[in-house]
Parts: C-alpha cells; sequence; structure tokens
C-alpha cells in the first residue's frame, strides 16, 4: 500500500473529486423524470468519463494508474447511487455523498491492492485471459 | 518503420516529461530503480523515450537504447550523456530490430508494451536478439483478473486507446506466447502495474 504522503493525499484528492463531480454532473445532467434504474445506469455512464477525466487531469502530479483507476470507480459508483436518488437529494448531498463515496472507493482499491500486490507464482495465472484478442 | 507509431510518439516528445515526469515517475521509481538493479552485461532498453527511466539506472553499465521516435532520442540525449556509465541510442521499431541474433545478454522494458502495436511480434524479435538463457526484465501496466478493474478497463480501452495506450493487454500471456519461460511475476499495483521476468529459450 502507498505510504508516501504526498501520493496518499492526491489518491484521497482524487477520488472525493472524482466522486464528488460524478455526483455534481448526475444531479444536473439526468432528467427528472426518469426511472431510477435507467438514471442509475446514466449515471454511471457519466460518472465514470468525469472519473477518468479528473484522474487523467491529476495524473501528471500524482501518478498514472494509481490515480485513474480508483477515480473512474469513484465517479461510477458515486454516479450510480446519484444517478439513482437524484430526485430525492439536494445537489450538496450529490455532491457530498458522491466525494464521501469516492473516498469509500479509495479504501476499496487499497484493501483489493493489499491482497494482490507482491510477487506471485507465474503457474497460478490464467494465461488463457482474452482480454486482448 | 512504423510511421504512424513514429509521429505519434514524435508529436508527444515536446510535453511526454510534463504528464510522465513528475507523479507516474517518482511513484514508480522504487520499483524500477529494483528491477533495474538487475542489469548486468550487455543490455538493450527499449522505448527510451525522454530518458526518464535513465536516472534509475545503476551506474556503470553498457546499455543500448532504441525508440522509434528521433524526436523522443533528441529529449533524450542530455539524460544519455550525463549517465555515468556506457549508453548509445538508435532509432529503431521493435517489430524490426536491425541486430544480430543472440546479441544481448538483457533486455529491459517500461510501459512500453501497452503500445507496441503487435506485441507479440515485438516480443518475438527481443528473443530472437537475446542470447540463449538472456532475461527479459519489463515493467508494465496491463489488463486486470480482478472484479470490478478487469470490467472497467475492458469499458475505458477504447477511449484510452483512442488517444494513447491500450489498458487492457494480458502482456504476460504474450511474453509466454513469444516463446520465453516467465520466472517471476511482483505486482507493483493492484494485479495490473506489475514487473514480469522471464528468460529466453
Amino acid at each position: 500500500m502507498e505510504r508516501r504522503l504526498y501520493f496518499v493525499f492526491g489518491d484521497v484528492l482524487a477520488c472525493a473529486l472524482a466522486g464528488g463531480g460524478a455526483g455534481l454532473l448526475a444531479f444536473y445532467a439526468l432528467p427528472d423524470d426518469w426511472l431510477a434504474v435507467f438514471g442509475m445506469l446514466g449515471g454511471m455512464g457519466l460518472g465514470m468519463i468525469a472519473g477518468m477525466l479528473i484522474g487523467l487531469l491529476l495524473s501528471p502530479f500524482f501518478g498514472a494508474m494509481e490515480v485513474m483507476i480508483p477515480a473512474a470507480l469513484a465517479g461510477m459508483v458515486s454516479g450510480m447511487w446519484v444517478g439513482m436518488m437524484h430526485t430525492t437529494i439536494s445537489l450538496s448531498d450529490a455532491i457530498g455523498t458522491g466525494s464521501g463515496i469516492g473516498v469509500l472507493c479509495l479504501a476499496f482499491t487499497y484493501v483489493r491492492h493489499v491482497r494482490l500486490h507482491g510477487t506471485v507464482d507465474p503457474d497460478d495465472l490464467d494465461l488463457e485471459d482474452k482480454n486482448n484478442e | 518503420m512504423n510511421k504512424s507509431q513514429q509521429d505519434k510518439w514524435d508529436s508527444a516528445a515536446g510535453f511526454y516529461d510534463l504528464l510522465e515526469g513528475f507523479g507516474p515517475e517518482r511513484r514508480w521509481r522504487p520499483y524500477k530503480q529494483k528491477l533495474y538493479s538487475k542489469m548486468n552485461g550487455k543490455i538493450l532498453f527499449l522505448a527510451v523515450g525522454t530518458g526518464l527511466d535513465i536516472l534509475s539506472f545503476p551506474p556503470n553499465q553498457d546499455i543500448t537504447g532504441i525508440d522509434i521516435s528521433p524526436k523522443m532520442l533528441e529529449k533524450a540525449q542530455p539524460r544519455v550523456e550525463a549517465y555515468a556509465g556506457n549508453m548509445t541510442t538508435q532509432q529503431m521499431d521493435v517489430h524490426e530490430l536491425k541486430f544480430a541474433d543472440n546479441t544481448f545478454d538483457q533486455v529491459f522494458t517500461a510501459c512500453t508494451f501497452c503500445s507496441v502495436p503487435d506485441p507479440i511480434k515485438g516480443l518475438v524479435e527481443l528473443r530472437r536478439v537475446l542470447k540463449p538463457e538472456g532475461t527479459l526484465n519489463m515493467f508494465e501496466h496491463t489488463g486486470s483478473f480482478v472484479f470490478p478493474f478487469n470490467v472497467m478497463l475492458n469499458f475505458m480501452n477504447p477511449a484510452v486507446k483512442s488517444i494513447g495506450p491500450e489498458i487492457n493487454r494480458n502482456t504476460v500471456a504474450n511474453v509466454k506466447a513469444a516463446g520465453f519461460k516467465i520466472e517471476k511475476i511482483n505486482h507493483v499495483f493492484l494485479d495490473i502495474v506489475k514487473t514480469i521476468e522471464a528468460k529466453a529459450p
């Protein structure tokens, strides 16, 4: 896990901004008459785009994948929540809760990182993955 | 020589250090230094770029650096000259290396095989120029096998690919498909950023 304070600060800032930005975007961009499920899907897409952009903007200062991946996740999850709830919450709730969700997404990423980092046995890897085919 | 790739990296040379030189490079430097500490013998370093990685090289090594972009190599020149060892650079495409078979003891790459158009062909070329039992040492970002990151990377890849590298490649599988024996994999960030150590047969 990242222990250098500067980079930890950058991770928190990126995820809080991505979550808050996704909340703001979902709050304003989604029509009020959309069903919650469509709002959630629309918010997810908008949120991921917002998260990616904020991650890209902060990447030169704080790191590449370590910033962009949790920021995109933060945007996606925050956008989903605000998209689902946007007709029943205020703008400040959309931004505030979105930022909180962003920080929780960073915590989730850190926990997954602790489980995954370090040396792995090459024989344990599923090399048949079709990602790049 | 792939002209579109050359043009792409030529046009990035002017601002590459602004994007990569501070945050990403400083974040990864401890892991790169650990990988580069294994340098020994006659070394090929692939995709030198503007030479940011040279700052992490151990001194007194014999290194040949290549890059497809002459403008990147031009930017790298002051760092090449400042390196405390023997280092030269050449413009070259990894798909068609001009070196003879069995030339190098080691090959190093850093964040390269996310952008090589035909990664397996490039890796086969690296195997050709490596001596038998020579080692391939890579610092790369790849796709993920872990939910939700695998889904996100696959979803984001078309957009990212249009402006830069691919972010969902299975580089470990590509190394194996090119005929290398994987010796060690170390995850640096999730299972996405990693070092890969492999040996030529």
